[in-house]
């Protein structure tokens, strides 16, 4: 007897729900978080191809004027050269602007709503 | 809305689907990843994580199981790599002899005062990692031998033997301190529920 008394027991004590438990809104912060990652995600993709497409372009566009103004194209690359610093500086500086045009501010943006 | 229905919107991108989602299989999610990790103050995280896998992968998911078999085989996969990541690899590898020097640690006498509830709790959360998610899986969740095996990766035989060994050893935890008198209260509990 004692030993069904704690077979029934055990057996029911294996049914018990365990003491662990989520906040009420758990779904719709998981769903909240997938978005923001999803729109990060496609926010990083799309300055990733804007940025390789406007130095695309650059190249084409400079490539095509060498044949037209050979000099001009000359002159720039030895401009470039001869001020490599400040050249990369800006270079790196409107490419920020740009990066957190297109992602880090709305990340933030998305970051603080939350709150 | 079924299963199938369920995940053709969510493809689609439909979020709302998402959040129904995780409504219906959260207490799966949270039963696992908790009798697993057993740390309220990560379960959270970890279950978000899980969904967040549930979420990347539904693409890849095709009707070759059910999809609460699936998720909760991303439930498992997830806590497992949390508690080595994080845990002593003691508590990933079952270690019968642990779980039985436990049971010394509990006297009659500690047991009178003590909850009876709360002990079987406490007892079943001390097991080794591996009875507790085949416990869970099997009497919680009602999964079969053949799915469990699919989410653990575990043989069926494995499987068999660790319920028969979780039984027995809460079984005999319990022999150690239920003695007649509180074999009442063993009876008013059990009829109770």
């Amino acid at each position: 007897m004692r030993n069904e008394e704690l077979d029934q027991m055990v057996e029911k004590s294996f049914r018990k729900e365990p003491d662990f438990y989520l906040p009420a809104n758990f779904a719709q912060k998981v769903t909240f978080s997938l978005v923001r990652r999803e729109q990060w995600k496609t926010d990083l993709h799309e300055y990733l191809y804007l940025t390789g497409v406007l130095f695309s372009l650059l190249a084409v566009v400079s490539g095509f004027y060498y044949f037209v103004d050979k000099e001009f194209v000359l002159k720039t690359i030895t401009f470039v050269s001869e001020n490599i610093l400040p050249v990369t500086l800006i270079l790196f500086l409107l490419n920020f602007i740009f990066f957190a045009d297109k992602v880090l501010l709305r990340l933030l943006f998305s970051r603080w709503n939350r709150t | 809305m079924n299963d199938a229905e369920l995940i053709a919107q969510i493809l689609s991108g439909n979020m709302n689907a998402f959040t129904f989602l995780v409504n219906r299989y959260q207490k799966l999610v949270v039963h696992i990843t908790g009798r697993l990790i057993q740390r309220q103050d990560e379960l959270e995280d970890v279950c978000q994580e899980v969904f967040m896998k549930v979420y990347q992968n539904l693409g890849k998911y095709r009707n070759e199981c059910k999809l609460s078999t699936w998720i909760a085989t991303i439930a498992y996969n997830t806590s497992i790599n949390y508690l080595r990541k994080f845990k002593k690899v003691d508590e990933v590898n079952p270690d019968d002899s642990a779980a039985l020097r436990n049971l010394t640690e509990y006297k009659s006498d500690d047991f009178e005062k003590a909850d009876l509830h709360r002990y079987i709790r406490e007892q079943i959360e001390n097991l080794p990692v591996q009875y507790r998610t085949v416990l869970t899986l099997f009497h919680l969740e009602e999964f079969s031998y053949q799915e469990i095996e699919q989410i653990t990766g575990m043989p069926e035989g494995t499987i068999k033997s660790y319920l028969f060994r979780a039984k027995a050893l809460l079984k005999e935890k319990l022999k150690f301190v239920v003695d007649e008198n509180s074999l009442k209260l063993v009876k008013e509990i059990t009829h109770e529920e």
